[in-house]
């Protein structure tokens, strides 16, 4: 159908209609996703074989549209099969629970579709973003700073390495790294994987993300909360060597970080107030919803935004009527950014600093309570005493018991942990990651953070995981 | 929920997530009630009075004014369910409405409600497409969308790809394939004792080329830039020229950068020919569609990306004239020998381990430099399935049909001038005040004309009735870019958009 000029005259969507999907599919979300997805009778997950799953959902996109009442069963059909992320009983990432004010700022976030590089568009933002950030740099301990939301905690590191490379060598951002002597990163073999990602993405190369003699150390990435065990670097004895050689300190505190909220926790995090640079994924402990996370830097001299600048002039013009320092799209490597501020600033207004220490001491206590619980029970056997909420353990069958030194021992003790998991899933009754580390074989890993969870939420868990494994 | 723990609580109380921390929705109905009354404001506010053409577009306020309206500050205790509520409403209200029918500032503009859905039911459900188990729905509609867009660019065998946060990141993924095809090694060694590699891009090309190059080390004097045209498209005999001068000087051009739909002329590189050239010299050639892919639903404008069947990657973002809600940016690889994942896997035990009870191939997680991954695909896989494939044809069509009308307008009013034809969306023109239009075409009329639309644009923004972008570019003074994408606007829209200018430049 060729659009003529006569087509032109009157808008082509009705909004009307398309306002009243809105109110019918936001009474299913609420239905399905939050109401049954929170609901401990119901299931954590609807598993299905990706081909059956395939044929369910319909995937083909077609010629024609539908109508409303088949968009509607999607809606449910797609809750149905989603993970149910925040049910009580949903442990398999860092993440669980879900915050009711966070997540009305992050439908209004959605509803309000705008990017965060200048104040033109995003007025509002920009000026919640600065708040927010400097919020959190005070929990660091940075009375000034600098900063912003990033899509994800690998992102934010990414950025740390790039601003302390661009610190040391300037000229590395217009000359590249061929001007350079070979940079080396230094980090523990428990840091997360997105050190090594980064390295290869910038072209340092992942070979140099280690020790290696004769070459330039410029950048020590330090980790407050390790993923699978949830360890805490020592910061100030690192910052000293940092300090002597004067290399850039980042923190990755993607999953630790929150801990700062806690006057009784904090502690894990002494001498974070030294470091150059922390990543920090409220997203995480704090439930504020994917994605949150931040990059926290102590530097007053721009350097974000000197390193990343590229002027461009279709959106950075220097003739505006306002001042122009509050378009802070240059400070980033990308050009659209979403708005994840909204969604921590709702949250923390709502609840502030004390319930979100609150929320924190919470998950210690649970974390306390489970290795507890498991000291007591007969089959599982803990990695090492926890210092965060990290709880890795085995589940070792009866019919392994005792036999440890028997020569085929964890080749069976692997095989444990992937039929657990398969059952779980399959009958949908809770979610827990496992994987294995080092040399050592597959072990579950639950990391309990949801405001959500109770008590009874963690019998059952043990219960649970006895009941699926006994047989083994 | 309109609760403040104050005290000291109990380890029982804090045992029990009836007492747990406000806020987070240990009492459903409570947490219920409270969403209900947020989404009904989002409703009222946010969607049917944003998109009013009898609402403003924006409600200007400095920033010292805003600082004091919003009370941004975050305390010690939490606030009542009424004073988030007003926060709620207070936020919107001084959002610039980037769904009105009047905002033509950026690429992206207009409400698509089929999007914003797919966006809160991705909210809701929370998750990050990392792997099978954890996103099963997402990971399959993620690889329907990008399938069915491999089929409208030509490419018949099939391909790879993810969605992205943003553009810019798609262009960067394209230059570290194209950069990991050339040596795999540099995965792992990095790339200081290699040659010089050399990006090229035309001068109207995205600045995030510019911003992959010093993030990912080749550094920004490694960028070529290749002259386009006065219509705004890369010249191909120069793009030869640059390739040459590379490999004269012992460097190694590897990676050649066509725009379909530059940023502000809206103009395409011609791809067959720029194709031609990467064939003969071997290099990795990427298209960034950001912009421009939404032609490729249409029969009647996908001319404009003709040869693109042809090309190693393509970025395109569907938050543009598709209109799905930020983010939605596709980046796709020509390519079925797991190159995306060779190039960017580094093997977490914790997520992607060998001996699950599914098949793993349909964990998507290590093909990106991401962890955690939003499911942005969904929000235009719903639109999709919701109007289908011609009517996303009708709705570009429509919008460059506006786009043409609009330029048509301009050529007959007095005081408006084209600084080119529109091939596209974009629509880029001088207003002249009338004390200006019988100044003769010298640099002092250059210098006054600069003037106008930045005077213009703060007026239009202080009254909120529209929003238009405005930059220089090259030599040429200050223009404003009219972008049309939303099947909202109407002819009365571009008419009210010339009158509202002039109504508000006439006496500069």
């Amino acid at each position: 159908m060729e659009a003529t000029t006569g087509d032109l005259t009157d808008p082509l969507i009705n909004h009307a209609d398309g306002q009243l999907f809105l109110h019918e599919a936001f009474k299913i979300i609420v239905e399905e996703v939050l109401c049954k997805g929170t609901d401990v009778k119901e299931k954590v997950c609807e598993w299905r074989e990706p081909e059956e799953l395939a044929r369910l959902l319909d995937l083909e996109l077609r010629e024609k549209g539908e109508p409303q009442e088949n968009l509607l069963q999607r809606v449910r059909d797609v809750a149905k099969y989603s993970i149910k992320t925040s049910h009580p009983r949903f442990f398999n990432q860092q993440f669980a629970g879900v915050d009711y004010h966070s997540l009305a700022g992050r439908f209004l976030s959605e509803a309000l579709n705008t990017n965060l590089f200048t104040y033109e568009v995003a007025p509002v933002f920009v000026l919640m973003e600065a708040e927010v950030l400097r919020g959190l740099r005070e929990l660091v301990g940075w009375t000034e700073g600098d900063g912003l939301f990033c899509p994800g905690g690998s992102t934010s590191n990414m950025y740390a390495m790039n601003l302390a490379r661009y610190r040391l060598y300037p000229e590395v951002k217009s000359r590249g790294l061929w001007s350079l002597p070979q940079l080396t990163i230094f980090t523990s073999p428990e840091s997360h994987y997105s050190v090594k990602k980064g390295a290869a993405f910038m072209g340092f190369g992942m070979d140099n993300v280690i020790l290696v003699k004769g070459a330039a150390p410029f950048l020590v990435s330090c980790t407050s909360g390790t993923t699978v065990q949830g360890a805490f670097d020592p910061l100030h004895r690192i910052a000293d060597i940092c300090d002597k050689h004067k290399l850039w300190l980042h923190v990755d505190a993607a999953w630790g970080g929150s801990v700062l909220f806690s006057k009784k926790h904090r502690h894990l995090m002494k001498g974070v107030h030294r470091a150059n640079s922390v990543a920090w994924n409220p997203h995480k402990m704090l439930v504020a919803g994917l994605q949150c996370s931040v990059l926290l830097l102590k530097d007053t001299t721009d350097l974000l935004k000197k390193c990343h600048c590229a002027n461009a002039t279709y959106l950075f013009q220097q003739d505006k009527f306002y001042d122009v320092n509050l378009d802070v799209g240059d400070k980033s490597v990308q050009c659209s950014r979403k708005v994840d501020c909204l969604k921590l600033w709702v949250m923390w207004k709502a609840v502030g600093s004390a319930g979100l220490e609150q929320r924190v001491d919470k998950a210690f206590l649970h974390a306390r309570y489970v290795v507890d619980q498991m000291k007591k029970r007969e089959g599982f056997q803990l990695l090492r005493e926890p210092e965060f909420v990290n709880v890795c353990f085995w589940f070792i069958p009866p019919s392994l018991r005792g036999k440890e030194k028997n020569a085929d021992y964890q080749n069976r003790l692997a095989k444990v942990a992937p039929v657990i998991k398969e059952r779980m899933m399959k009958q949908g009754t809770m979610m827990v990651g496992y994987q294995p580390l080092g040399d050592r074989v597959n072990f579950f890993r639950i990391t309990i953070l949801s405001p959500l969870v109770s008590q009874k939420d963690m019998d059952f868990f043990l219960d649970e995981i006895e009941r699926l494994g006994n047989d083994l | 929920m309109d609760r403040h723990m104050n005290g000291q609580t109990t380890v029982e109380e804090l045992m029990n997530p009836e007492k747990g921390s406000p806020g987070a929705g240990e009492d459903m109905e409570a947490a219920e009630s409270f969403i209900q009354q947020a989404m009904e404001i989002i409703l009222q506010e946010a969607v049917k009075k944003a998109t009013n053409v009898k609402e403003k577009v924006c409600e200007w306020r400095s920033p010292e004014q805003l600082k004091e309206l919003l009370d941004l500050e975050l305390k010690d205790t939490g606030e009542s369910e009424s004073k988030i509520l007003q926060c709620c409403r207070d936020t919107i209200r001084y959002s610039v409405k980037t769904g009105h029918p009047r905002f033509f500032n950026q690429l992206f503009a207009g409400m698509e409600p089929h999007s914003m859905v797919a966006s809160f039911i991705t909210e809701a459900i929370k998750t990050s497409l990392y792997t099978y188990e954890m996103a099963p729905v997402f990971t399959l509609i993620e690889d329907a969308l990008l399938k069915t867009m491999m089929k409208l660019i030509g490419w018949e065998e099939g391909g790879d790809g993810l969605f992205n946060p943003g553009g810019s990141m798609s262009n960067m993924y394209a230059v570290n394939l194209a950069r990991y095809r050339y040596c795999p090694d540099f995965k792992e060694i990095g790339i200081y004792a290699s040659p010089r590699l050399v990006i090229l891009t035309s001068q109207e090309g995205h600045y995030s080329l510019a911003k992959a190059a010093a993030l990912l080390g080749f550094g920004t004097k490694n960028v070529y830039v290749v002259p386009s045209d006065n219509r705004g498209k890369m010249i191909p005999s120069k793009l030869e020229e640059k390739i040459q001068l590379a490999k004269s000087e012992g460097a190694v051009p590897f990676f050649v950068n066509a725009t379909a739909g530059t940023t502000v002329l809206g103009a395409f590189d011609p791809i067959d020919e720029i194709a031609d050239i990467c064939e003969k010299h071997n290099l990795w050639l990427h298209v960034d569609a950001c912009w421009g892919g939404g032609a490729l639903v249409s029969k009647k404008h996908r001319h404009l990306l003709k040869g693109i069947q042809r090309v190693n990657s393509v970025a395109w973002n569907l938050h543009k004239m598709l209109m799905a809600t930020l983010q939605c940016s596709a980046f796709l690889v020509r390519d079925k020998s797991c190159l995306l994942q060779r190039c960017h896997c580094a093997g977490a035990s914790y997520l992607f381990q060998q001996d699950k009870f599914y098949d793993v191939s349909y964990d998507t997680g290590d093909k990106s430099v991401q962890c955690s991954r939003k499911p942005d695909a969904f929000k235009f896989w719903l639109v999709w399935k919701a109007v289908g494939t011609r009517e996303l044809e009708y709705r570009v069509d429509r919008a460059l049909a506006l786009a043409r009308y609009l330029a048509q307008e301009i050529k007959k009013r007095e005081g408006f001038r084209l600084v080119i034809e529109p091939e596209f969306a974009n629509v880029c023109f001088w207003y002249i005040p009338p004390s200006l239009r019988n100044l003769p075409e010298s640099l002092e009329l250059w210098k006054k004309l600069h003037t106008v639309a930045p005077a213009v644009k703060e007026r239009m923004m202080k009254s909120g009735s529209m929003m238009i972008g405005y930059q220089k570019h090259g030599d040429k003074p200050n223009f404003f870019r009219m972008v049309v994408i939303s099947p909202q606007v109407s002819r009365q829209d571009l008419d009210f958009v010339l009158d509202e200018i002039h109504s508000l430049g006439k006496d500069l």
